[in-house]
C-alpha cells in the first residue's frame, strides 16, 4: 500500500497573507500614525494598499531625470529612509549630487552630517556639486563603529537634512537601526560604500530602501573636442525594498517599478541635474568625435 | 627635614645633624626627602579639601621659600560663606580633622580673619592636645598674636635671627617698636607680614584651581556608589545650577563634575558645549558616556558641579510671527555636543574658507564646537571659480607619468599599481607658490609650497577623473615630478 501524495501548487490563504502583512507592518512601523496615509481606502485590499501607499507617498525629491524618477516606486527619491550607494569614485559624485538636492529640503539651511574616517573633503569641491560647505558638519570616526554610531545619532535628531557615512562594513542590525531612525525622523541616510575597484566585496545592507551601484563611464567629448565633457556615470538601481509590495499585478507599469535597472547618466554641474545620456553605437562616446580625442 | 613623634620622644629634633641623632638613638630609621612626592600628596589632599570650599591654595614651603619646610607644608582654605554648610566653623574643622586622621595625617589648624594670623595660629598656638585654634571674627587679632613667637610672621631665617638678637622675640614686641627704623634695618618684609597678619594690609593668595562663578554641591550622609544614585545627584545639581544660570542670563560652555571619594581621591569629569546652554536634560546627556567609566571606589560622599566657563545667554523668545527661529540651530549645537562628547571635540569639524589660492589650504577644517558662523557667501569667490575635486588628498602622492611633451598633459600614468591611459585632459591650470611669504617666518604656520604647479584634470579610459600636477618648470635633462592631488567623480 502506498499513499499517493497529490501535490497542489501553493496557494496562500488571502486571510493568512493579510494577517502576516499586518504583523510585518506592526513590527516595521510602530509609529505608523506619524505618516499620513493617502491610500484609496475603498478597494478590497484597503489596508495593504493604505500601508503600501503610505510608504509610496513619502516625501520625495526629483533626481532631475524623469526616467529614473519614474522607475522608482515612490515616483522620485524618497527623503525618509536609508539608501546605499556602491561603486567607484563616481559613487561619491552621485552621493554628493543626492546630498545637494536633499540639502534644499527643510528650508535649505538644515545642516548635513558627513561621517568619514579620512580627511579628504574639500569645501570648494563640495561647492562644485552644489553643496554649501557651511552646511556640512564633518565627523571623523576612528572606525566603522564610530561612524555608525554618529550616523544613528544624526538620524535621530530631526534637525539635519541628510546624513552621509563613508564606511566599509555595515552589520545587519546596524543597518536596520539606521533605517528605523531615518524613517522615524524623516532624515535621509546615505551609506556611501565606494571601493577603488569595480568589485563589491562587502555584503550589502538588507534594510536600505534603495541600493545603487555607480561606476564611472567615459564622457562625451564636448564641442570642438577641447577639455573634458560632463561626467558620465553608469547608474544601476540594484534593489528597491518596496518592489515586493507592489500592486497586485494588474497594472503593467507597476510591474516594472523598483526592478533592477541601469542607465548611463550625465551629470550637469551647472543645473545639478542628472540626465540619461543618449545611447549611441558603443554606448558612450559619440562616433564622429572619437577621432578628435585621438 | 621632619621628625616623627616617636623619634621626638627620644629627643631627636628638627635641625639636628644626622650623626647627633644617630648618637641619641642608634636604630633611627632615615628616609630621604622626596619633595616631588610630597608636593603630589599635598596636591591630592588639596583636591580632597575642595569639598569644603572651592578656594584651596597650596602652601608647600610653609610660608615662604626662605623658611624651607621648617614649619611643615600646609594648605590655605578660604571658608568664607562655607562654614554654615557644616553648621559652624568648629563642625567643619572637626570633619576635616576626622578625615585627615583617618587618612593617616597629623594636622594642626588655625582659623582667623586673616591668612597670616591663621598661619601663625596653626603653627605656634595649636599643639597636639588642642590641634585646632579658632579665632572668631570680631575678636582682636592683635592680642591673640601678641604672645606668639616672631617666627609666626612667615619671615626668613636671617630676619628672624636679627630680630631675636634685638630682643624682639614675640610678635607683640613689634607693636611698640617705631616702624621706620625697623623697615630701615630689615627691609619692608617685616612690616608687610605684620600688617598682613593684623589685617591692615590685604594679602592675595591664588587658589590652586580657578574658582567657578557658578557651582552646586551636594554631600551625602552615606557614601553612594551606584550609577543610578550618581545620575540622580547629577540631575539635582544640574537643576540647581541651571536655575542660577537662568537668573544670571548665562549659559554654560564648560562643566566640571567632581566626585569626592571617601578615600580622598577626587574624580573629575568634564563636558563642553558648542553654544552656551542651560538645558539640564541636554547637559545630563553629555555626562552619560563619561560616567560609565568612573570608578566610585569605596563610595562617594560629596559631589560638586561647577560651570568653569560661561557665556551670556539671554532668555529665548519664541516668536509668534515666525521670525528668526533658532531651534534648529540649537538642536544642531546639541548634536555636535553629543557627538563631540563621545568621539572627542576635535573630531567634529566644519569647513571654513581660507584666504589662499593653494587648493590644499583654501578649505580648512575647524572644530565645530564654538565655530564662528560661516555664511555661504564667504565661500563665493570670483564668479567663474576654478574647478576643484571633492576628494582632495591631504598630501599629494608622487606618480609615474609618461608625457609626450615636457609641458603637456600625460598620456599614461601609474597609480596604485595600475596603469591609466589618459583619454582626455584639461589644463594646465598654473598655481604659483605664495611668493609674498618668506621662508622661516614663524607667524604663519601653514606649510610653504616651493614650486610652480601645473594642474591637469584627466580622464582615463574607464571615465575616472583625476587631478594631477607637474611640479616645477621644465628643465632640460631633469625628469619632471608628477603628483596626484585629488579625484573628481
Amino acid at each position: 500500500m502506498s499513499a499517493t501524495v497529490i501535490r497542489t501548487p501553493f496557494r496562500p490563504d488571502p486571510d493568512v497573507l493579510q494577517a502576516l502583512r499586518n504583523q510585518i507592518q506592526a513590527i516595521e512601523r510602530h509609529a505608523s500614525a506619524k505618516i499620513p496615509t493617502m491610500g484609496q481606502n475603498n478597494t478590497h485590499q484597503d489596508e495593504t494598499n493604505a500601508f503600501v501607499s503610505s510608504r509610496f507617498h513619502s516625501q520625495t525629491i526629483s533626481l532631475g531625470a524623469v526616467e529614473i524618477d519614474a522607475a522608482l516606486p515612490w515616483n522620485g527619491f524618497p527623503v525618509q529612509g536609508l539608501h546605499e550607494v556602491f561603486g567607484d569614485v563616481a559613487a561619491h559624485g552621485f552621493s554628493a549630487a543626492l546630498v545637494a538636492r536633499l540639502a534644499k529640503t527643510k528650508g535649505g539651511s538644515a545642516p548635513i552630517l558627513w561621517c568619514q574616517q579620512g580627511r579628504d573633503l574639500c569645501g570648494q569641491g563640495l561647492m562644485a556639486y552644489g553643496i554649501d560647505p557651511s552646511q556640512v558638519i564633518i565627523v571623523h570616526g576612528k572606525n566603522d563603529t564610530d561612524i555608525l554610531w554618529a550616523m544613528e545619532e544624526g538620524l535621530r535628531s530631526a534637525c539635519l537634512s541628510a546624513v552621509i557615512g563613508q564606511l566599509y562594513r555595515v552589520p545587519p542590525i546596524a543597518g536596520r537601526r539606521l533605517q528605523l531612525a531615518a524613517e522615524e525622523n524623516g532624515v535621509t541616510g546615505i551609506l556611501l560604500r565606494a571601493t577603488p575597484g569595480k568589485t563589491v566585496t562587502q555584503a550589502p545592507t538588507a534594510a536600505a530602501l534603495t541600493r545603487w551601484r555607480v561606476l564611472s563611464a567615459p564622457s562625451l567629448t564636448p564641442a570642438y573636442g577641447i577639455g573634458l565633457g560632463k561626467p558620465n556615470w553608469n547608474l544601476e538601481l540594484q534593489r528597491c525594498r518596496l518592489s515586493a509590495l507592489r500592486g497586485s499585478g494588474q497594472d503593467k507599469k507597476q510591474e516594472t517599478l523598483g526592478r533592477p535597472q541601469s542607465w548611463q547618466v550625465e551629470w550637469c554641474d551647472e543645473t545639478g541635474d542628472l540626465s540619461v545620456a543618449p545611447i549611441l553605437r558603443d554606448g558612450s562616446v559619440e562616433p564622429q568625435r572619437l577621432k578628435a580625442v585621438g | 627635614m621632619a621628625v616623627s613623634p616617636a623619634a621626638q620622644r627620644e629627643g631627636v629634633q628638627v635641625g639636628q645633624s644626622l650623626a647627633d641623632a644617630r648618637a641619641l638613638y642608634p636604630t633611627l630609621t632615615v628616609r630621604h626627602a622626596d619633595p616631588a612626592a610630597d608636593l603630589k600628596a599635598l596636591d591630592s589632599l588639596s583636591a580632597a579639601c575642595e569639598r569644603y570650599t572651592p578656594w584651596v591654595a597650596l602652601d608647600p614651603f610653609g610660608g615662604g621659600m626662605g623658611t624651607a619646610n621648617l614649619y611643615g607644608a600646609g594648605l590655605w582654605l578660604d571658608i568664607t560663606g562655607c562654614a554654615h554648610l557644616f553648621r559652624d566653623e568648629e563642625a567643619l574643622l572637626n570633619d576635616l580633622f576626622h578625615r585627615l586622621n583617618t587618612a593617616g595625617y597629623r594636622a594642626r589648624a588655625g582659623l582667623a580673619a586673616t591668612a597670616g594670623a591663621a598661619w601663625a595660629l596653626s603653627r605656634f598656638a595649636a599643639h597636639e592636645h588642642n590641634p585646632s585654634i579658632i579665632l572668631p571674627t570680631g575678636q582682636n587679632i592683635t592680642s591673640a598674636l601678641a604672645s606668639l613667637p616672631i617666627d609666626g610672621l612667615r619671615l626668613d631665617g636671617n630676619t628672624v635671627e636679627g630680630l631675636e638678637r634685638m630682643g624682639l622675640r614675640k610678635i607683640g614686641d613689634l607693636y611698640t617698636v617705631p616702624r621706620a627704623p625697623l623697615s630701615g634695618r630689615f627691609g619692608g618684609a617685616v612690616l608687610r607680614r605684620l600688617d598682613q597678619a593684623l589685617g591692615t594690609l590685604d594679602e592675595t593668595l591664588s587658589p590652586r584651581r580657578p574658582c567657578p562663578a557658578f557651582e552646586a554641591r551636594l554631600t551625602f550622609a552615606d557614601p553612594i556608589g551606584r550609577r543610578e544614585d550618581i545620575d540622580a545627584a547629577l540631575t539635582r545639581l544640574l537643576e540647581q545650577l541651571c536655575t542660577d544660570l537662568e537668573r544670571a542670563t548665562q549659559g554654560v560652555r564648560q562643566l566640571v563634575f567632581s566626585l569626592f571619594r571617601v578615600d580622598n581621591i577626587v574624580v573629575r569629569v568634564q563636558a563642553g558645549t558648542s553654544r552656551p546652554n542651560r538645558d539640564p536634560v541636554h547637559l545630563a546627556h553629555l555626562f552619560q558616556e563619561k560616567l560609565e567609566k568612573i570608578d566610585p571606589g569605596f563610595g562617594i560622599d560629596a559631589v560638586v558641579l561647577a560651570a568653569v566657563e560661561t557665556n551670556a545667554l539671554t532668555v529665548r523668545q519664541v516668536g509668534l510671527d515666525g521670525g528668526v527661529d533658532n531651534t534648529n540651530r540649537e538642536n544642531t549645537a546639541k548634536l555636535v555636543d553629543r557627538l563631540g562628547g563621545r568621539l572627542g571635540v576635535g573630531r567634529i569639524t566644519r569647513l571654513t574658507p581660507a584666504a589662499s589660492h593653494l587648493p590644499e589650504q583654501a578649505s580648512q577644517e575647524i572644530p565645530a564646537s564654538g565655530a564662528p558662523e560661516v555664511d555661504c557667501k564667504d565661500w563665493m569667490g570670483p564668479a567663474r571659480r576654478p574647478t576643484r575635486p571633492m576628494q582632495l588628498l591631504v598630501q599629494p602622492l608622487p606618480i609615474e607619468v609618461m608625457a609626450p611633451v615636457p609641458d603637456g598633459p600625460p598620456v599614461l600614468f601609474r597609480w596604485r599599481q595600475r596603469q591609466h591611459r589618459v583619454r582626455a585632459a584639461e589644463g594646465p591650470e598654473r598655481i604659483t607658490p605664495e611668493w609674498w611669504r618668506i621662508e622661516g617666518d614663524n607667524r604663519d604656520t601653514r606649510p610653504l609650497s616651493k614650486d610652480v604647479r601645473d594642474y591637469y584634470r584627466v580622464e582615463d579610459e574607464d571615465g575616472k577623473r583625476f587631478w594631477l600636477y607637474r611640479e616645477g618648470l621644465y628643465h632640460p635633462g631633469l625628469p619632471p615630478a608628477w603628483y596626484i592631488h585629488g579625484f573628481f567623480a
